[in-house]
């Protein structure tokens, strides 16, 4: 009989904690991920509301001011003009965006003769996984780890081992600690992504409209940060801008296509866009508005059923061209942001190659990237690919990957 | 043994009145009921809930999920589990995509071929376990090893596009819903039928409750588990097609978690992971009900950082009015 | 291939040391060492790089904290239930003691004691519901596997915990007496756990619940007290295998631990330990554990890609299974 009595128990509190839910619930939007990283806002655009408001220049305090603040390798051999073999290890295989940086490290290597590369990682995007990754490669022995890491501070101690057994160590789209990784190449810094986001979503739903995200998982560091930068850009630059919620996809096109129907049929008309934030995510959010009939309905492509200005949801993210290419021939999605990863893998090919022939060093302001001419160096041990690019109708045939 | 005296019962209870109440007591009548307390919860906080719209999303959403995890009861009923089942929807997702693309080549093979080479992997699994005795969450282990790899090493990751309009089956409507909701209802219903009026779909329940007394009643364990996991293979194939023509792009690698999703589908919907238990209708109430839990979490704006821990109170929630509502039926039966 | 060689030599059955030898050699975890040494051979041909102490002991630093759970994985499944959500709990508890020192102010020192309490305090839950409520572990945990891992999401609002002071590596980037630190608590833990299961009126009573629950009550085992020990042993082992994987890592997330318990389950059942309940040994998840990993290390260090890794590793492993079973049948040892 005590059982019945315990288990009744039990079901009380667990009917209390289901009860509890709305103590739970979300009063207000906030967004807390991102680690309480600072956030720099760039500048508005002419005509912003926000740009009469942003009066005091915003100092910033990067570029030139800080000095080179990443690691050496200990006892290198100097294989300045020899071949050199490389792996690239990225957050995870299998997916298009690394696929087309892989390719750009491949054309980098064809391109300078000497140089090997090949890319080997987890088939999640897991940072566990990833760290005896790149432990094999140390014990294997090559000269030099490209690294895309799934987490900051996770994958900094076993570069930091890479560095002291003699490896060149060079980031490419998300960063290890300075200190862990010789130089990062840097896309595109943050607040430029959530500058391009955010400017391409209020150029379709103006600046009083209201708009949903859907991410990749609220612990995916690059995401996070993007969407604090655009909390931190929006509001000083859109302050009307309704910002609805965000919700997790994992990295699931057919989830994100189920989060992002959830959105439309709880907001209905009251909200105006969506941002797909990982290159999974887009397409899933996207395939969810064109297949409940909403997208805009001011192109002449568009072979969906056009609903009125109204109720069209604008759908803005980040992904590869391939992956977009449907949408945005149809007319559905207007513009996709993303730097070029191939020229980021290509970038990061060229970069380690001057680090191993000793023309990149940390005196260094600039290097030659093949193709790309000169990139600068900046935050001290970056290397910037250069602005956001945004693929549209017009250029997106011009890309394959 | 609660199950064995709960069928016992209700056979043994004619009369319509009955059988609406062992309707309502049953599994199946937990999971209405608590579809129905959802729906009213939820639907009352927040009425847009209720759209027609969102009905369908959530039906629609539930499909390729509720197919595979009629599969997964039958595997789970037999005393065994799969846990490949993600990998093989991703691999035959990709090979039907492939299929759809390759010039000239008719539509209807794209579709077929999934329901092909799923009962074929199926079978690999099944002679492992029937014939080898090698045990399932082994071979199945293995079998995600090899499949998620392959997938990649076959197609290095780069996503498929440019399908043919007529190729997007999942995408169609009829009479208001979407296809996959038909193949949903249909699938249920027959594969119901099969395992409990069939001498082939009721050995199912035979081996996985008593592998003894079936081979004493002269049901070969041996054909029956092949037969149960090439019958999943079939399931998980045609849940392959709806998922890839659900989409203007398929993502050719291994969706993570999804064999997680189907097995708490069939568990939650009463198969009794021992064995010899259950229905597929229970696994695609199931099925239905967590997908609604987690798109009316969204509606009722329970904060998106706890909305994991909340479905998973909720799963625990159900499985635990299940586990009392048996408990009270078998007193009742013995008293 | 090793294991074909093998019924030759020992053909000889007078010799009691010879017929003992052959026992233990024919065993399931004979088999499985001899499966492993044929593995690390062969892979040792493949490259230079691979049999070295340093890459070795690098290897098992890497599998602690799986190793870890399956130490208790390994009392449960011969139990006959499974503990699915240890994946979760220890995300839950790494990132419990992460926020209580980094957004609490508590004591590094506290919080990791916290850490292991609030492992022990999941997967006693898990176990209190299991045998007092009836809930079958597999449901159980499938349940908890959700609902650890959504707290350790809520609790952290997805941020991740960092910055830990230097000694707080010790345990997982160290080495201690040149052996890598963490791999002492995995030795003690193992030793202790594989006497425990094979010694002790408490081993024998895991095997006979697992041979015959009924059976074992009746004959005055205390099951139920018993079940509610291992799971809540899980619990307490996934907590500190958090711990130990934060050293190592130097931060954690809510998503730290993500399918884990599928490599903790692949190291059991590999190891021998039937999924059925009833029989398993520590030895054989040890070898179990070590198997895989020298598979994964050897055939990349081979040449072999990750991706192709994983299709021979999930060949590997039916094989072994397969190879034992027909061992086991011919010698009738099963």
């Amino acid at each position: 009989m005590s059982k019945k009595v315990f288990s009744a128990i039990l079901m009380v509190a667990l009917a209390l904690s289901v009860a509890f839910v709305p103590a739970v619930a979300q009063d207000e939007v906030r967004w807390v991920g991102a680690d309480d990283l600072p956030v720099s806002p760039l500048e508005c655009p002419e005509g912003a509301p926000g740009a009469a408001m942003a009066e005091e220049p915003m100092e910033e305090p990067e570029a030139a001011a800080l000095e080179y603040n990443g690691g050496q390798p200990v006892g290198a051999p100097d294989l300045a003009g020899q071949e050199i073999v490389l792996v690239d290890v990225p957050k995870l295989i299998g997916i298009g965006y690394f696929n087309a940086t892989s390719l750009g490290m491949q054309q980098a290597a064809e391109e300078l003769g000497n140089v090997k590369v090949t890319t080997d990682g987890p088939t999640q995007g897991d940072i566990v996984q990833q760290v005896a990754f790149i432990e094999q490669y140390i014990t294997q022995g090559v000269n030099g780890i490209l690294f895309a890491a799934n987490d900051p501070v996770g994958i900094s101690p076993v570069l930091r081992r890479a560095l002291e057994s003699g490896i060149h160590v060079v980031g490419y789209d998300a960063n290890s600690e300075p200190d862990a990784r010789e130089w990062f190449v840097n896309q595109a810094e943050f607040n430029g992504i959530a500058k391009a986001k955010i400017d391409s979503m209020v150029a379709e739903i103006g600046p009083e409209g209201s708009f949903a995200i859907v991410t990749s998982s609220f612990t995916a560091p690059n995401q996070s940060r993007w969407i604090s930068e655009m909390w931190a850009y929006a509001q000083k630059c859109y302050p009307d801008l309704k910002w609805l919620e965000t919700v997790e996809s994992a990295e699931d096109q057919n989830l994100a296509f189920q989060q992002t129907q959830t959105l439309l049929n709880k907001y209905g008309p009251d909200m105006d866009g969506v941002f797909g934030m990982s290159s999974v995510a887009f397409p899933g959010a996207a395939d969810a508005v064109a297949q409940a009939g909403l997208c805009s309905p001011d192109d002449a492509a568009a072979d969906v059923a056009a609903p009125d200005e109204e109720s069209a949801v604008a759908i803005v993210g980040l992904s590869t061209p391939n992956q977009m290419r449907p949408f945005v021939e149809n007319g559905c999605v207007e513009s996709v942001v993303l730097w070029n990863p191939v020229d980021l893998g290509y970038a990061a090919v060229y970069v380690m190659r001057a680090v191993v022939d000793g023309t990149l060093t940390p005196e260094s302001t600039e290097v030659e990237a093949g193709r790309l001419g000169k990139l600068q160096v900046v935050n001290g041990s970056e290397i910037l690919l250069g602005p956001p690019f945004v693929y549209t109708q017009d250029n997106i045939a011009d890309f394959d990957f | 043994m609660t199950a064995t005296t709960v069928s016992a019962a209700r056979q043994s209870a004619p009369g319509w009145f009955k059988n609406l109440r062992m309707l309502v007591s049953g599994q199946e009548g937990a999971l209405t009921l608590s579809l129905a307390l959802l729906v009213i919860v939820v639907g009352t906080a927040n009425p847009r809930f209720l759209a027609q719209q969102n009905i369908s999303d959530i039906l629609l959403n539930s499909s390729y999920i509720a197919v595979a995890a009629i599969g997964m009861s039958a595997v789970i009923i037999s005393g065994n589990i799969d846990i490949s089942v993600g990998a093989m929807i991703g691999v035959l997702a990709t090979i039907s995509g492939q299929l759809s693309i390759v010039p000239g080549m008719p539509v209807w093979i794209s579709w077929l071929v999934p329901l092909i080479v799923g009962p074929m992997i199926g079978a690999v699994t099944g002679f492992l376990v029937a014939y080898l005795r090698i045990p399932a969450i082994v071979v199945s282990l293995g079998m995600m090893s090899i499949l998620k790899g392959g997938l990649i090493l076959a197609t290095g990751g780069v996503w498929i596009y440019n399908m043919p309009p007529e190729y997007k089956l999942a995408q169609q409507s009829f009479l208001g819903l979407p296809v996959p909701v038909y193949f949903m209802l249909a699938l249920t219903i027959l594969a119901a039928l099969w395992m409990r009026y069939s001498p082939s779909g009721r050995a199912i329940y035979a081996v996985g409750g008593n592998k003894e007394a079936a081979l004493l009643s002269g049901i070969s364990p041996r054909v029956v588990l092949m037969r149960v996991f090439m019958f999943n293979g079939l399931m998980v194939g045609i849940s392959s097609v709806l998922f890839a023509t659900q989409f203007s792009s398929i993502q050719s690698t291994v969706p993570s978690g999804l064999e997680l999703t189907i097995i708490t589908s069939a568990v939650v919907g009463g198969v009794s992971i021992l064995g010899g238990t259950g229905t597929v209708i229970g696994a695609t109430l199931a099925t239905i009900l967590l997908r609604a839990i987690g798109n009316g979490m969204i509606f009722i704006n329970v904060s998106a950082y706890w909305l994991q821990a909340v479905q998973g109170t909720l799963i625990l929630v159900t499985v635990l009015i299940d586990l009392l509502r048996r408990r009270r039926q078998a007193a009742q039966i013995r008293g | 291939m090793a294991v074909t060689e093998r019924p030759s030599q020992l053909t000889e059955q007078s010799n009691p040391i010879v017929s003992r030898l052959r026992a233990v050699v024919l065993s399931k975890e004979g088999i499985l060492f001899l499966i492993m040494i044929a593995a690390m051979l062969i892979l040792s041909l493949l490259t230079d790089k691979f049999l070295t102490t340093n890459n070795l002991l690098n290897q098992l630093r890497l599998v602690t904290e799986i190793g870890l759970m399956a130490l208790p994985m390994t009392f449960i499944i011969i139990t006959g239930g499974i503990d699915l959500s240890v994946g979760s709990i220890f995300g839950l508890s790494a990132i419990v003691m992460g926020f209580l020192w980094q957004d609490s102010g508590w004591p590094l020192e506290l919080a990791i004691i916290m850490c292991m309490v609030v492992g022990t305090t999941a997967g006693f839950m898990n176990g209190l519901f299991i045998v007092r409520v009836g809930v079958p572990p597999l449901i159980m945990t499938l349940a908890t596997l959700a609902l650890y891992r959504g707290m350790a999401l809520g609790v952290s609002e997805a941020r991740s915990a960092r910055g830990f002071p230097d000694w707080f590596f010790d345990l997982g980037q160290r080495q201690f007496l040149g052996i890598p630190s963490q791999l002492w608590i995995l030795l003690i833990a193992a030793i202790i756990a594989g006497i425990v299961l094979a010694r002790t009126p408490f081993g024998r009573g895991i095997y006979a619940m697992g041979n015959n629950e009924l059976g074992a009550r009746f004959s005055g085992i205390p099951v139920r007290l018993y079940k509610l020990a291992i799971y809540t042993f899980s619990g307490f082992m996934a907590g500190l295998a958090g711990y130990i994987f934060t050293s190592r890592i130097s931060t954690t997330r809510a998503d730290m631990g993500t399918g884990l318990e599928l490599d903790v389950i692949a190291a059991v059942v590999l190891g021998g330990t039937s999924i059925n309940g009833g029989s398993g040994s520590i030895v054989g998840t040890m070898i179990g554990l070590i198997l895989i990993q020298l598979l994964k290390n050897g055939l990349l260090l081979g040449g072999i890609k990750g991706d192709a890794t994983i299709v021979i590793i999930g060949a590997i492993l039916i094989l072994a299974i397969l190879i034992n079973n027909l061992v086991q049948r011919r010698t009738g040892g099963d």
